[in-house]
């Protein structure tokens, strides 16, 4: 019950890059995430991750592909510590995740902001009071949620819209809502899950405009997507599953395989 | 911390208007069963107040012969008295016992017939209260052996065994059957908030995944389960209110019982609805919630 001071969101995400720049040489460059020989077999046998290598360092912006089964969810899912690794390791922020004592699950979520193909907002709440809820039920004071919330809105573009409720906005807007709660408790990875799954491609790729964005204020951006013009346009690392195992992993990389 | 219980009285207070039919339906169902609990209770603790005041009648009634004399009878009265198992002797004289015959009847609302006798046909008699109503002791025996002063003597024994068997068994089954109403008003009662529960499943999933610790999440319901109880035990308290007359008209009518304390009666009710409504709220979401934290 001790409520985490959120501290101001988007001035300590520029601290941050601040600080970042001023020991980038000094200090060794810090992994966000680390997958070590990760298995998941769920209680049906199933078996969802295959042995998963994978280390993503703090600034990434990375793209998981591959077709529906291929474990893209349940990865996610072990980062968030929905689920545990049947075996291997997933260490988020230095941390083991298996080792984790179950009352420190939802602080080690607050370092996580996950966004999905559904929004998730809650449809009688107005945009304001959906951001404002993510603090809100993790104790955060009510004095320090007005600052907090106003300056993720303003990153997001949101000021306008605040007082609406989702059904009077866009696709876009109402993922922007999501992106913003997201990112309120200043998060040191964002996980997006098919984040343009249900956005026609414009507003497309104004979300993705806006993932690269925070992805420079220093937020490592991993999203899972089937947008293969988009993937291959941006030419960023790209994680490829297929069956439970990572087929490739590659800096600069096209949706589908190049030769 | 204070805070936190604001935020979560708030919580409360939200999500039971934001869900206004569902939280209705939950208060119905629990103003039902706590009527059901409060109406075994009631019928309860009547029956147990028949029982007592049963109980209380189980003496040993001995007729005085007539025209015997005072100072033998005064002495058949301390020789009876003196056996340890005796609460009391009184003695009752013949225009006694009839205007008692006469209470009686009207206290049951019978016709008193016996304004057309002529003379007084009961006799007087020695009343034996008996410390504990199973242990006779020599009382009877004793009493017999008076046969100077006392005529019939009423041999109760065999009628007061059976009247405690049955005391007994209907005290056990009714505590028993209090028991039941109350397991059973538990189930429905928990299935009805965890439809208000379910409902909010979505909102719930989404306070886990911005990373709302466990008390965040469960004592907003928690609080609101206990709002449905003390809302449910106030429209119960104010229809059992409402129906007080009617209901100890049917106390003193059904049980032919006078000597009921109504105002322990109330206090009693008063704590068992309440606690009984804020306990079945609190404990229906806690278990309710229970499946939705962090596994």
């Amino acid at each position: 019950m001790t409520p985490v001071p959120a501290p101001p969101a988007a001035r300590s995400i520029r601290h941050r890059v601040l600080r970042r720049a001023a020991t980038e040489q000094a200090a060794p460059e810090r992994n966000v995430l680390v997958l070590h020989d990760v298995t998941k077999q769920y209680p049906n046998g199933k078996l969802a991750l295959r042995e998963i290598d994978l280390v993503i360092p703090e600034g990434d912006f990375v793209f998981l592909v591959g077709p529906s089964g291929a474990g893209k969810s349940t990865l996610m899912k072990l980062i968030i510590r929905d689920e545990v690794a049947s075996q291997g390791q997933v260490v988020l922020d230095g941390q083991d995740l298996a080792r984790l004592p179950r009352r420190q699950v939802p602080k080690m979520r607050r370092k996580i902001g996950i966004i999905f193909q559904d929004f998730k907002l809650l449809p009688t709440k107005t945009v304001w009071e959906n951001v404002a809820f993510a603090l809100e039920v993790t104790g955060t004071p009510r004095r320090q949620v007005r600052p907090a919330v106003d300056r993720v809105l303003s990153l997001v573009g949101l000021t306008a819209q605040s007082s609406q409720i989702p059904a009077q906005l866009s696709g876009g807007e109402q993922q922007r809502t999501a992106i913003a709660r997201a990112l309120v408790h200043d998060p040191k990875m964002i996980i997006a899950d098919e984040p343009t799954g249900n956005l026609d491609p414009l507003i497309s790729w104004e979300i993705l405009q806006l993932l690269l964005r925070i992805n420079e204020l220093g937020v490592t951006v991993m999203m899972a997507t089937h947008n293969a013009e988009v993937v291959t346009a941006l030419r960023k690392r790209v994680v490829a599953l297929e069956e439970g195992r990572i087929i490739r992993d590659q800096e600069g990389g096209a949706y589908h395989h190049e030769e | 911390m204070i805070s936190f219980v604001v935020f979560s009285l708030r919580r409360a207070w939200q999500g039971f208007w934001r869900n206004a039919l569902m939280s209705f339906a939950a208060t119905a169902t629990m103003v039902l069963m706590l009527m059901l609990l409060a109406g075994f209770w009631i019928v309860q603790t009547g029956l147990l107040s028949v029982l007592s005041f049963t109980e209380q009648k189980v003496e040993v009634t001995a007729d005085v012969l007539d025209g015997s004399v005072q100072s033998d009878v005064q002495a058949v009265m301390t020789r009876i008295q003196a056996i340890p198992e005796v609460a009391s002797v009184t003695y009752l004289s013949a225009d006694q016992n009839l205007a008692l015959f006469r209470q009686r009847l009207k206290d049951q609302g019978r016709d008193d017939l016996t304004q057309y006798l002529d003379t007084n046909p009961l006799h007087a008699s020695l009343d034996v209260k008996l410390k504990d109503p199973h242990v006779f002791g020599g009382v009877v025996d004793a009493l017999h052996a008076e046969s100077a002063v006392i005529g019939n003597v009423q041999e109760q024994q065999q009628l007061v065994d059976r009247v405690l068997t049955v005391t007994s068994i209907l005290r056990t089954a009714g505590t028993v059957l209090l028991g039941v109403v109350g397991i059973i008003a538990l189930f429905i009662i928990v299935n009805t908030i965890r439809l208000a529960v379910v409902a909010r499943a979505e909102e719930i999933e989404i306070m886990r995944l911005v990373g709302a610790s466990d008390a965040f999440i469960r004592w907003p319901f928690v609080f609101e389960g206990a709002f449905v109880g003390i809302l449910g035990a106030a429209i119960t308290l104010g229809l059992l209110a409402a129906a007080a007359d009617p209901i100890s008209s049917f106390m003193v009518g059904f049980f032919q019982v006078v000597p009921l304390q109504f105002g322990s009666l109330t206090r009693d009710l008063v704590v068992l609805v309440v606690g009984a409504g804020v306990g079945l709220g609190i404990l229906g979401s806690w278990l309710s919630v229970r499946t939705y934290l962090i596994r």
